[in-house]
């Protein structure tokens, strides 16, 4: 739940939404401050105009009785919640509607015994000097504690609606919007591992995801129409170029037949047969660096223990090691290895074919190094031989399709055991690099851990 | 590829050959004949399904590319009609999405063009001898050789054989398909999961050593090479 919170949090449009609300509310709080503030000036003014013409109609009396029988006759007639009359006679006496004594300098209010009660909001209050004593005009300040309320409740009248009303609808467009872009992603994920059906399937909407998506369809077709296209190319070049060469192995074979065994024609025909053999081998492999290029495998992958395959290469390769003299040995951690997501035939074809490599390409007596161990980077699988190893500045060559070095033009091989094994390291996301071995070639392959 | 080494097997088949390759199906059909078996042969793909559907043969032998209808529908309508006469599919195609494809339309075994007649032969007696479901056996025998598979261990005329894990599952692979040719490919399948062909001689090097434990101290030879298809326990 927190976790989709801040997904949501991190989409386009409830940021942008959250960026507008809080304009929004800003703008209007600013306008409401403003608005009140210049209201509640005008009522202090015309609180004060109120208080100023009290104070001038008891100006007229000139003696403290004619004062005090004004302020009691004015007092009479008023609520001491709303409005107060004092005099303050020099002796202390108050006459009016409330009690005031001087403290520190400052007036103070109080209720008369047995009179009303003050306000509770406060007043705003004038004292002048009359007649001897000091003469009080309060007015409560109620109508300004109401202006502040009626402000207080408009905004949240306001607000509240708005806020809401825009959030709701931040989150919900944003929501769709996740939605539509979790298909995006899902979509260009399906592409990516192989795929070649996904689709995002915009429809109807004429926005900027349903362009992108559109988009996305639309380049997701091409490339699934050129790969539908290749593969029934290579298929139609399969067909027609390995039913003449089935042909030619089932002539050989009659030739074979009629031939006495032993002789030299038979052997011709035996190795014409091979021959057609091998066209076919790297017409295979051709075949299956394009397959495997294609990404298609990448569907059917699983986790995959890598020390199992290792295990499995080095105890087939070993007998065949032994014969040509060459010393197989198998390198595994104590402990187990995390898995890797991929295709096991394809991860085995790997070893084996760099195996085959080592054993091809390297004198009697060499040493073959196969191991896998678990580092930081990732699951690592290395095949290190002590042959003559390769050329500086070859290693990238070597990885090239039919590409052979020129010393190794007499060996068996058709240059493609190599790139067959960028292919599906490549299809595995894993790394792979040649290195001298001082002396010979150190293969590495680096997986990225199966998450 | 060498049809002189043929051997006829112990029971005749019927087999339909559904192939439109004149050159390639009279090389199948002719090879079929000489070990004994009855074969039909069409080269349509319409014309195979009524055949195939009256369920009358042991097996298939269907190319994946046909006129009429292709292999691959071929063995789908069949699969969806419940004929589940065991199917072999032959293919000029050989990449494992071609093989998973054809295996997942309800083929059983995929053969890549181009192929030896041995290697077709041996796959077509092992799918239609597919292991039924049966008691397990606990002793294997051939000849003077004995595999008791319970104590795991091997002895040939009373002498004891001490076999390493992978070779006693070679031989126990062999005891269990007595008498019946076992190809490199096969025997790569089954006893090491491989899909995929070496081109070092893997298979041959571990044969001679299972060889050079179980037959070389003894008299007679138990596992046979059959030049040009594969490896045979006789006795």
């Amino acid at each position: 739940m927190a976790r989709r919170l801040r997904a949501l949090l991190r989409s386009t449009p409830v940021r942008t939404a959250l960026v507008l609300v809080a304009v929004i509310a800003l703008v209007s709080l600013t306008t409401f401050s403003l608005a009140y503030l210049s209201l509640r000036r005008d009522m202090e003014a015309n609180i004060g105009a109120n208080i100023d013409q009290h104070l001038s109609g008891f100006r007229i009396a000139a003696t403290p009785e004619t004062l005090a029988a004004l302020v009691a006759a004015e007092a009479a007639g008023a609520d001491p919640a709303d409005r107060i009359f004092v005099f303050l006679t020099s002796d202390g006496a108050s006459v009016g509607n409330a009690r005031a004594e001087v403290e520190n300098g400052e007036v103070q209010l109080f209720p008369r015994p047995g009179g009303k009660a003050l306000g509770r909001l406060g007043y705003v209050s004038r004292i002048v000097p009359a007649a001897g004593g000091l003469l009080v005009v309060a007015e409560s300040r109620k109508p300004l504690t109401d202006l502040e309320g009626a402000f207080i409740r408009l905004s949240v009248l306001n607000l509240v609606p708005t806020l809401l009303i825009s959030v709701g609808g931040a989150v919900l467009l944003s929501l769709r919007g996740a939605r539509r872009v979790a298909r995006i992603e899902a979509t260009l994920e399906g592409l990516a591992a192989g795929d070649l059906t996904a689709r995002v399937g915009e429809t109807g909407q004429r926005d900027d995801l349903a362009r992108i998506g559109a988009g996305i369809d639309h380049m997701a077709a091409a490339q699934e129409a050129a790969t539908t296209a290749l593969r029934q190319v290579s298929a139609d070049i399969a067909h027609d170029l390995k039913t003449p060469v089935q042909r030619i192995a089932v002539l050989l074979s009659d030739l074979n037949d009629l031939l006495p065994e032993d002789s030299a024609e038979a052997a011709i025909a035996a190795r014409a047969a091979e021959e057609a053999e091998r066209a076919v081998a790297v017409f295979h492999a051709l075949l299956q660096i394009a397959q495997i290029e294609g990404g298609a495998p990448r569907l059917r992958f699983v986790p995959v223990d890598l020390t199992d395959i290792a295990r499995t290469f080095a105890e087939i390769y070993e007998p065949a090691a032994e014969d040509s003299g060459h010393a197989l040995s198998l390198t595994l951690p104590a402990t187990d290895v995390p898995p890797v997501m991929g295709d096991k035939g394809l991860l085995g074809q790997v070893i084996a074919n760099l195996i085959e490599n080592a054993l091809r390409h390297t004198p009697r007596g060499a040493r073959i190094d196969l191991s896998v161990a678990d580092t930081p980077a990732g699951v690592v699988l290395t095949v290190a031989d002590t042959g003559p190893g390769i050329p500086p500045g070859e290693e990238d060559k070597v990885l090239r399709r039919l590409y052979r070095l020129d010393r190794s033009r007499t060996t068996p091989g058709n240059g493609l055991g190599l790139s067959l094994v960028a292919a599906i390291a490549d299809l595995h996301g894993a790394g792979l690099r040649l290195a001298d071995n001082a002396p010979g070639l150190t293969v590495t392959l680096t997986f990225p851990a199966a998450g | 590829m060498q049809p002189r080494m043929r051997q006829v097997m112990d029971r005749s088949m019927k087999i339909l050959v559904v192939e439109d390759d004149r050159t390639t199906a009279d090389y199948i059909l002719k090879g079929l004949r000489q070990e004994g078996h009855v074969v039909d042969h069409v080269a349509d793909g319409r014309d195979a399904l009524p055949l195939a559907l009256s369920g009358a043969h042991d097996v298939l032998v269907v190319d994946r590319m046909l006129p009429g209808l292709d292999g691959l529908s071929l063995v789908r309508a069949l699969r969806a009609a419940r004929v589940a006469t065991p199917t072999l599919f032959l293919t000029a195609i050989g990449g494992v999405e071609d093989r998973i494809e054809g295996l997942q339309a309800g083929a059983d075994d995929y053969l890549v063009k181009p192929f030896a007649f041995g290697e077709l032969s041996a796959r077509l007696a092992a799918l239609a001898r597919r292991p039924k479901a049966q008691v397990e056996d606990t002793v294997l025998t051939a000849g003077d050789l004995r595999m008791d598979l319970i104590r795991r261990t091997v002895t040939r005329g009373g002498v004891e054989i001490d076999l390493l894990p992978r070779e006693f599952a070679l031989l126990e692979h062999l005891l269990r398909r007595k008498g019946r040719v076992q190809t490199r490919t096969m025997l790569l399948e089954a006893v090491w999961d491989i899909s995929f062909d070496p081109q070092t001689n893997v298979v041959e090097t571990h044969i001679s050593r299972l060889r050079a434990k179980i037959d070389k101290p003894f008299a007679t030879e138990l596992l046979k090479t059959v030049r040009g298809a594969g490896y045979r326990i006789d006795g």
